[in-house]
């Protein structure tokens, strides 16, 4: 059978270009499982699949630096920015502003610190997370900022997941050499948004009311 | 684990929300509706629902400079139309000679101040996505003396579900310090589960910091169980009429008690919180499956069939705290005959009898009719000599034996009355009805018919 993936490299087109491409299909599918059955909401496929990407060109380590550096700005700014009561571009447009200050700063400090390792990272991936500063701060402005900082760490969390699954040797090779597994993620896919059933956080969340049930039912 | 599973599944929980009960029941049209405060009020209003009225409607910054202050009552509430979670509402308590407005915090709302911040709201600066935005006043709702103590700053609401014109599940959500005033859940409210059938509340909770349950209203020693909301049927009555003219298969509906006016609908909402549950201790699935398909002649039926289904949570409790069952006027018994089979039959509930009497037609039927003695009873007939039986039945699931007399009831509505002989293991709520469904009604009726008919050809 004619093997997509060893037909591309043939042509010359690299193997992580390949392996990027037939990751995305496995970690959405991952995503939507962990949000309908177990109940992590992040925020949406994307943010916890961006990340996962800019970790891989960040490697875990600075990746997560930034990305809690990143946030804690864009939450400071937000709040010293809310009282002068500007539109929602204008507004956005100056939280970024201060998280790429506050960025450049870090970079010179950790350049000082002679961190060798770090200079050869390529800034795309950090521009990446610089961008999720903006469903941040959205999902603080209609919901609390309680729930904004959970579902931060939420997509922390998945991205950390997700990059673990992107650079897992034996993942790799297993697309590699059946690409066509991709195609299953859309009949599981299908399964999941038909799912009914209550997720594993609401669970815990509805406790006491299982638990009530039990009481009666025993009498 | 497996039984924690098993027990789960009558609650409703995000997944099935969405999918089997927003998605097909709320079409896109309506959802828009209820995200927008003024078409839905115009709506409602036409159908004869209260709505808190319009003092002014302002579209436009000439709109701002060319509304006339002076028409602005002393108290007002000032809203976005598509304002999210009380964001951006401003509430006027009262006015000063100078002629600015003051707040609930005591600071004064100048004309000037009010026009920056109806700038504000016409900018989007409180709307989803930040779309451009209505501003508008209207008049302010006044708490009821009775929530008073309960609630801080704010008017507290009642929020009810309503599926296929029944309401399913109701909750009182008081605003606190934490919510700033706003009855909402997520910024701090309080959730406060409401007894279906008699309008009393049960379980209180609080989301925040996480979902819990409270005794007491924060500060105090007041209960938050025990409150009766006044009103109660036509609180429900409103919620149902509005589902249906809101086209919303699947509801939230706000409503507040005004001190003066009443019930008055508040709010529509097309995607309510499933927090309700756990205030009512009670999974909603279960009971939104009951009553999937069935059909529901109009909003009244709708509220009755509500009560019967999902009333009692404050009768499990008298009954737990008794250990008496609590049965109505009217209760469905099984009299069981000399060889144990059991014949269903509606009795009268009568606590101004002493012995339970039943039909001499219905005693020979059953053939329990066997004289084992007679007394002298004093009636405004005069006094008669009545036959005593044995009679043994089941009532509220709880077996009854007993001595009863036999008369003739072929004339009367009930063919059993129970006495309070019979009663000292209950406890009589006036005010609870038996359910009667239309397969039970028609074989009363049949019955009775035959009943009469029998009675007649003996004659």
């Amino acid at each position: 059978m004619l093997n997509i993936a060893s037909f591309m490299l043939e042509k010359g087109i690299s193997q992580e270009t390949i392996i990027l491409l037939l990751m995305i299909p496995i970690l959405a599918t991952l995503i939507a499982f962990i949000r309908q059955v177990i109940g992590i909401k992040a925020f949406g496929v994307y943010g916890p699949l961006i990340t996962a990407f800019a970790f891989w060109g960040t490697g875990l380590k600075y990746g997560t630096i930034f990305f809690i550096i990143i946030l804690i700005t864009a939450t400071l700014v937000r709040f010293l920015v809310k009282k002068l009561r500007l539109l929602y571009l204008p507004r956005i447009a100056i939280v970024l502003t201060i998280v790429s200050i506050t960025m450049i700063i870090s970079f010179i400090l950790i350049s000082i610190l002679g961190q060798n390792g770090f200079l050869k990272i390529s800034i795309f991936p950090i521009l990446i997370l610089i961008m999720l500063v903006e469903k941040f701060v959205g999902a603080q402005m209609t919901k609390s900022l309680r729930t904004a900082i959970m579902l931060s760490i939420e997509t922390l969390a998945l991205g950390i997941l997700g990059y673990s699954i992107l650079s897992w040797q034996s993942m790799q090779e297993i697309l590699l050499k059946y690409p066509w597994l991709i195609l299953i993620t859309i009949f599981i896919n299908i399964l999941l948004g038909k799912w009914t059933g209550l997720r594993l956080t609401e669970l815990r969340r509805f406790n006491a009311i299982i638990k009530h049930a039990k009481n009666i039912s025993k009498k | 684990m497996l039984k924690t599973f098993l027990k789960s599944k009558g609650i409703l929980g995000m997944n099935a929300r969405n999918l089997s009960y927003i998605r097909p029941s709320n079409a896109g049209g309506s959802m828009r509706l209820a995200d927008n405060k003024l078409t839905a009020k115009k709506i409602l209003r036409k159908n004869n629902i209260p709505v808190p009225r319009n003092y002014g409607i302002i579209k436009t910054y000439q709109d701002i400079e060319n509304f006339d202050w002076n028409k602005l009552p002393s108290d007002f509430a000032l809203k976005p139309n598509r304002g999210l979670g009380g964001e951006g509402i401003m509430i006027a308590y009262g006015q000063k000679k100078n002629g600015n407005w003051v707040k609930a915090s005591r600071s004064e709302l100048s004309q000037d101040f009010l026009k920056n911040h109806i700038r504000n709201i016409l900018d989007g600066n409180y709307s989803l996505f930040n779309i451009p935005d209505t501003a508008f006043f209207e008049e302010r709702l006044k708490i009821l003396k009775l929530f008073k103590p309960y609630a801080f700053k704010g008017i507290p609401d009642i929020r009810i579900i309503v599926y296929n014109k029944v309401p399913m599940m109701a909750m009182l959500r008081l605003p606190t310090q934490a919510s700033d005033g706003r009855a909402n859940l997520h910024q701090g409210g309080l959730g406060v589960g409401i007894d279906m059938g008699t309008g009393i509340t049960t379980t209180a909770i609080t989301k925040m910091p996480h979902d819990r349950i409270i005794e007491y209203a924060p500060g105090t020693r007041l209960p938050l169980s025990g409150i009766k909301i006044p009103n109660w049927n036509q609180i429900l009555y409103l919620a149902v009429k509005a589902q249906k003219v809101s086209g919303l298969g699947y509801l939230g509906a706000d409503i507040v008690i005004d001190r003066e006016k009443g019930p008055i609908f508040l709010e529509l909402n097309a995607r309510p919180g499933l927090s309700i549950q756990t205030a009512n201790m009670a999974p909603l699935k279960e009971r939104l499956e009951r009553v999937k398909g069935l059909e529901i002649k109009n909003p009244k039926r709708g509220v009755r069939l509500a009560k019967d289904l999902f009333g009692g949570e404050i009768e499990d409790e008298i009954e737990e705290s008794s250990g008496r069952k609590v049965i109505g006027i009217n209760e469905q018994i099984e009299i069981i005959d000399n060889k144990g089979t059991k014949h269903p039959i509606v009795a009268k509930i009568d606590t101004g009898a002493y012995r339970t009497t039943i039909c001499r037609t219905l005693a020979e039927q059953f053939g329990v009719d066997k004289m084992v003695d007679e007394k002298k009873v004093k009636s405004a007939l005069g006094i008669e000599k009545r036959p005593i039986i044995h009679l043994e039945f089941i009532l509220d699931e709880k077996r009854v034996n007993t001595e009863a007399f036999i008369a003739d009831r072929a004339k009367l509505k009930y063919d059993i009355i129970i006495g309070r002989r019979d009663l000292k293991r209950f406890l009589v709520d006036p005010s609870k009805r038996v359910f009667m469904t239309e397969k039970t009604k028609n074989k009363h009726l049949l019955q009775s018919l035959k009943k009469r008919l029998r009675h007649r050809l003996g004659r």
